[in-house]
């Protein structure tokens, strides 16, 4: 199963240098990823069901956490490379990409894709870092793709930044990979391998590599104070790759820091862990909703909140009651999904007014009647509204945090997602409601991207109310995740 | 008298040949610190890469080890030869300025990396306590390295000396990863050195295109992206 999802990215990646039209290019993408979402379902049903499987020659390792990060990569994919057929024929219509360069984004949106497969399959820690560091040096292209000066400036940014941290992560894994081996066990750099006797590691050296892994894999996942590449990159890419950014580059790196945290956790002691989560956790929320509340360019706005739900989920891992870390992981899956439909929204707004600044944007319902009404829900699903999936999981995590008696994580939490919430609702209303500036008229929008929106926008609804059923299995699947 | 004289001969050349290639190391090191121009950094860089690669010949003699020559030679091909002679190759292309354009000048920067060794050395021998001299030398080095990596991507200007400061961290990294923990299994050593390859390769591409739109490659001056 696992090899066919690893597999369909190379094989359309190879197609893209034989097939000329790029037309039939995305609708072969969007077959492809569907297929890729299907298996990566059963996939999950199928890890949940029989426990940890390893693969050719213990190369590929699954377990649960793994094969649930695959399954929230195939669905943003897949919603991503339905949005991608529309949005780059209107890029060629306008003449700002060529017919060949729609066939080199099509390459690098495959490779792209299979490097992010491979970040939650391999087993090996120091694999897990090279396939991290192949999405940043290919998605470095896809960020820098329309050639102009903010764009090249933004790719050197993001690739020199998260390059050096990185390097860190590489020098936490060394590290790891040291301790395992003064423990006078055989060499080894595998997780599978190493969580089994984390408790009688080095505590000293585990402990300094732990700060090493969350300054490095910190700094891609957009943590605060190390997000500085972050804004840059996201409001620069093309909007499909924005939403791949957001959605899931970002929860992988999450992905690498959880399974170190869970050497950490047996080896040195819950606490460390929960601490330094918790702390930059608060520290990102702090940070992104000061620039959320006066930002004025609405791609950047959609990036930083992305920080701001990347420090809700790393509050909701380290507070690691079995409820925090299930509304943390199913936050990990909502954000994914909604933040990709903002970010084609932002796409679709951008794309008609051929600006980023929201003081210049009106009247967007009326322009672009779909788009308007859905980035309408879904800003109320973005910022947490009761009947949208978010609210569900961020509500998970704060009364987690008061069972816990947390009280100080629980009112910050409560202060600021109110304070975003209010910032959004201020910023999306002046954009969306109003008259249209003079000389622009309403346009009709194209099939294919209304597809991925009301996918997307089903799946924010569904997973909302399916959880009211199924929470209790929920939280025992998290239980067994993490504490084995 | 259990041991030869040939045995304690060839135990003392190893250990101080692997001192004297440390100690290059250090002054490579020292060397690209002070460097005020753009080439006199990729050269000492290359020195810096070529005692790596001496270290891991040294290594691979002692173990008898068929993967550390491969490790040894990829290297030697990659870090003395190839991106060198890029890194060469575009300054001449691109025909920027070959000044390094500095934050710091070369004394106060000299008293920075003192400080650095220091620190490193410090940090060394908290982690594995002093009573193995020879690796907490290694360790202090190999991290000591690693911090004047930083040091070049802070506060030099150019869009060149921070590709070269992440090499020179990498280079640290992989100091710390032979002499520590006995290198990392054969194939991801395999894999990072294809990552380095790559992301050289891709960021002379965007040193191009930087120099290409700006007109310059003073990173400095990029600042279009702000809030």
């Amino acid at each position: 199963m696992i090899y066919f999802i690893l597999g369909i990215p190379l094989l359309l990646a190879i197609a893209c240098l034989l097939v000329k039209k790029q037309r039939l290019l995305g609708i072969l993408n969007a077959i492809g990823y569907l297929a890729v979402l299907f298996l990566s379902a059963i996939l999950l049903k199928q890890i949940a069901l029989s426990g940890v499987t390893r693969l050719f020659l213990g190369f590929i390792c699954l377990d649960t956490l793994s094969a649930f990060f695959i399954f929230v990569i195939a669905v943003v994919v897949f919603a991503s490379a339905l949005y991608s057929i529309g949005y780059i024929k209107k890029d060629i219509e306008k003449g700002i990409i060529s017919e060949k360069k729609a066939r080199i984004y099509y390459l690098l949106f495959n490779l792209f894709c299979c490097s992010m497969f491979f970040v939650p399959s391999v087993n090996n820690l120091g694999m897990l870092w090279v396939a991290i560091e192949m999405t940043t040096l290919i998605s470095a292209f896809l960020v820098g793709f329309y050639n102009k000066k903010e764009s090249v400036e933004a790719a050197w940014k993001y690739i020199i930044i998260c390059s050096v941290g990185i390097i860190f992560a590489l020098l936490g894994t060394i590290l790891f990979s040291y301790a395992f081996s003064i423990s006078g066990l055989s060499k080894s750099l595998n997780w599978s391998d190493m969580v089994p006797v984390a408790h009688i590691l080095d505590k000293n050296i585990l402990k300094i590599a732990f700060i090493f892994i969350l300054v490095g894999y910190g700094t891609k996942a957009g943590l605060a104070p190390m997000h500085t590449w972050l804004p840059d990159a996201h409001s620069q890419a093309v909007a499909p790759i924005s939403a791949l950014l957001s959605g899931v580059l970002l929860k992988t790196a999450i992905y690498a820091i959880l399974r170190f945290g869970i050497i950490i956790i047996k080896g040195v002691g819950f606490a460390y862990f929960a601490h330094l989560m918790i702390l930059l956790g608060v520290i990102s929320l702090i940070v992104s909703s000061g620039f959320i509340l006066v930002q004025k360019d609405l791609k950047r706005l959609l990036a930083y909140s992305s920080i701001e739900h990347i420090g809700i989920i790393s509050i909701g891992f380290g507070l690691g009651t079995p409820l925090a870390c299930a509304g943390a992981l199913l936050h990990v899956f909502n954000h994914a999904v909604t933040k990709s439909f903002m970010f084609f929204g932002a796409g679709n707004i951008v794309s008609f007014y051929r600006k980023h600044n929201m003081n210049a944007i009106k009247g967007v319902i009326k322009a672009l009647p779909f788009t308007g009404i859905m980035m309408l829900l879904g800003v109320f699903a973005l910022t947490g509204f009761p009947p949208f999936s978010i609210f569900i999981s961020e509500m998970m995590i704060i009364v987690a945090a008061f069972t816990k008696g947390s009280y100080l994580v629980a009112a910050i939490l409560l202060l600021f997602l109110a304070v975003i919430f209010g910032a959004f609702i201020n910023h999306f209303g002046k954009m969306l409601f109003g008259n249209l500036p003079k000389g622009m008229t309403k346009t009709s929008e194209p099939l294919t991207g209304k597809l991925a929106f009301l996918f997307l926008g089903l799946l924010i609804c569904i997973t909302a109310v399916a959880l009211v059923f199924i929470k209790g299995e929920w939280i025992w699947i998290v239980q067994k995740l993490f504490l084995v | 008298m259990c041991w030869g004289l040939s045995q304690v001969f060839a135990l003392f050349w190893e250990f101080s040949m692997q001192s004297i290639i440390l100690f290059g190391v250090l002054v490579s090191t020292y060397l690209m610190v002070i460097a005020k121009r753009t080439p006199a950094l990729i050269r000492s860089f290359r020195y810096q890469s070529f005692c790596l690669f001496l270290a891991t010949v040294i290594i691979a003699l002692r173990e008898h080890e068929l993967d550390l020559y491969v490790v040894a030679g990829l290297l030697f091909i990659l870090k003395v030869v190839f991106i060198p002679q890029l890194l060469y190759r575009t300054i001449k292309k691109i025909k920027a300025s070959e000044e390094l354009g500095l934050f710091i000048n070369p004394q106060l920067s000299l008293l920075w990396a003192l400080g650095f060794t220091y620190l490193s050395w410090v940090f060394a021998v908290y982690l594995i306590g002093a009573h193995d001299a020879v690796q907490v030398i290694m360790l202090a080095i190999a991290f000591f390295v690693v911090l004047a990596g930083i040091f070049l991507m802070i506060f030099r200007m150019t869009a060149l000396a921070q590709i070269i400061g992440l090499l020179v961290m990498e280079n640290g990294i992989f100091l710390l990863a032979s002499m520590v923990s006995g290198g990392m299994p054969f194939f991801v050593e395999i894999a990072i050195f294809f990552d380095v390859f790559v992301s050289v390769l891709i960021m002379g591409f965007f040193v191009y295109k930087i120099n290409k739109f700006f007109t310059h490659i003073d990173v400095n001056k990029l600042s279009r992206l702000k809030g």
